[in-house]
């Protein structure tokens, strides 16, 4: 049947965990690729015949004109089912940017190439606008009620010159550290915060 | 008006549609592998998925009748207990074609089917997701619809932001995306 492949591609994207990437089926979008070149020469086949017949395609309603409509419709199905594809991937990366950066290699490997781009792009266009503000606009994204927090580290990281201390970071020590700070450890999974 | 990327409303659109062919197509061989012809012929009973069905119905191509998940006996099973019929085998997305149907088919009952199904499940749904402990939910979700599922997700998490911001709770989380395990395929 007719536009089945595409839509396995978005029902794989579809049923995978939201908010989360899996890996880019090249395969099946291959595949999917084909079946649109196989409709736009049938395409392209009815549409000559017809004209040496010398009918109208705007008029005529004979068989050539149905087979060339259906495999017209297939063309824009499939080109639908791609879009969203990867169109509902990028949203997916987009976001992912903006919480980790840079991305872990485990996420990388997942990517096609034109995706490995868009993210590189997404997050030095972040990166300039940041500087552009001189904000760091990733940080706080929950409003802080107190500046120090109790963390708790999951990694030996080593002496760190923090803003206002200078810690050393061994695993499973328990430190009170300044919110800013502990941020950025907390979101790479090097420490966890520690509530009473 | 659905969106072109919307994922749901594509793999909706996929169900099939049992249609009769009002006119015959040449360079279609697809429908039926085991005929050679290339062309389906006036008359031909096929099974089309719906996004083909509801543009060949458009231009008086193809007349369709209504897939088997709005059968009179799902019908009267509705009727009886609509909470505890099985949806999501019959249909995942059973209120979706529903209402595309509806406009197409121009079959009034079915909007009074979805209407009462939908008013009696909405209901079972909300209160299982706040009271059901999680060993009774399992059997539950199994018969509901893609809809539903969202339905159920959403009053869970309400809930259990409600019991967050009575008691208090971590205020930085990790990324979601990190300390998860790799799955041995990828």
């Amino acid at each position: 049947m007719y536009g089945k492949k595409a839509c396995e591609l978005v029902k794989e994207f579809s049923s995978s965990e939201s908010g989360q990437l899996s890996a880019f089926n090249t395969n099946l979008f291959a595949q999917v690729n084909e079946e649109c070149n196989f409709h736009f020469h049938q395409l392209q086949s009815l549409l000559s015949k017809m004209q040496e017949e010398g009918s109208d395609n705007q008029t005529a309603r004979n068989a050539d004109h149905f087979g060339a409509l259906i495999h017209h419709l297939s063309l824009v199905r499939n080109k639908r089912c791609l879009m969203a594809y990867v169109y509902n991937r990028a949203e997916v990366l987009r976001s992912l940017c903006w919480m980790v950066d840079p991305l872990p290699e485990e996420i990388q490997e997942k990517l096609s190439s034109s995706e490995k781009e868009y993210s590189k792009n997404h997050s030095a266009t972040i990166k300039s606008y940041q500087s552009e503000t001189d904000l760091d606009l990733a940080v706080d994204m929950v409003p802080p009620k107190d500046p120090y927090i109790k963390v708790r580290v999951l990694d030996d990281i080593g002496s760190v010159a923090l803003s206002d201390q200078i810690a050393n970071l061994a695993r499973h020590a328990i430190l009170f550290l300044r919110r800013t700070d502990a941020e950025t450890y907390i979101s790479q999974g090097l420490m966890e915060e520690l509530t009473d | 008006m659905s969106q072109y990327y919307d994922l749901d409303d594509i793999i909706a659109e996929d169900e099939l549609v049992p249609a009769v062919f009002q006119v015959a197509a040449n360079g279609v061989g697809l429908f039926d592998s085991s005929d050679e012809t290339n062309k389906v012929e006036q008359g031909s009973r096929v099974e089309l998925p719906f996004w083909l069905a509801r543009e060949l119905h458009l231009r008086q191509a193809v007349s369709i009748s209504l897939p088997p998940c709005f059968n009179q006996k799902t019908r009267d099973e509705l009727a009886a207990d609509a909470a505890h019929v099985d949806l999501k085998n019959r249909c995942p997305y059973f209120y979706e074609l529903g209402c595309k149907l509806f406009s197409l088919a121009g079959d009034k009952s079915i909007a009074f089917l979805l209407l009462a199904a939908f008013q009696t499940r909405y209901k079972e749904v909300l209160i299982k997701a706040q009271t059901a402990a999680l060993a009774v939910a399992p059997k539950f979700l199994t018969i509901l619809t893609k809809e539903e599922m969202k339905l159920y997700e959403a009053g869970q998490s309400s809930m259990a932001a409600f019991k967050k911001w009575r008691m208090g709770g971590p205020r930085f989380q990790k990324a979601s995306v990190l300390g998860r395990k790799r799955r041995p395929s990828d």
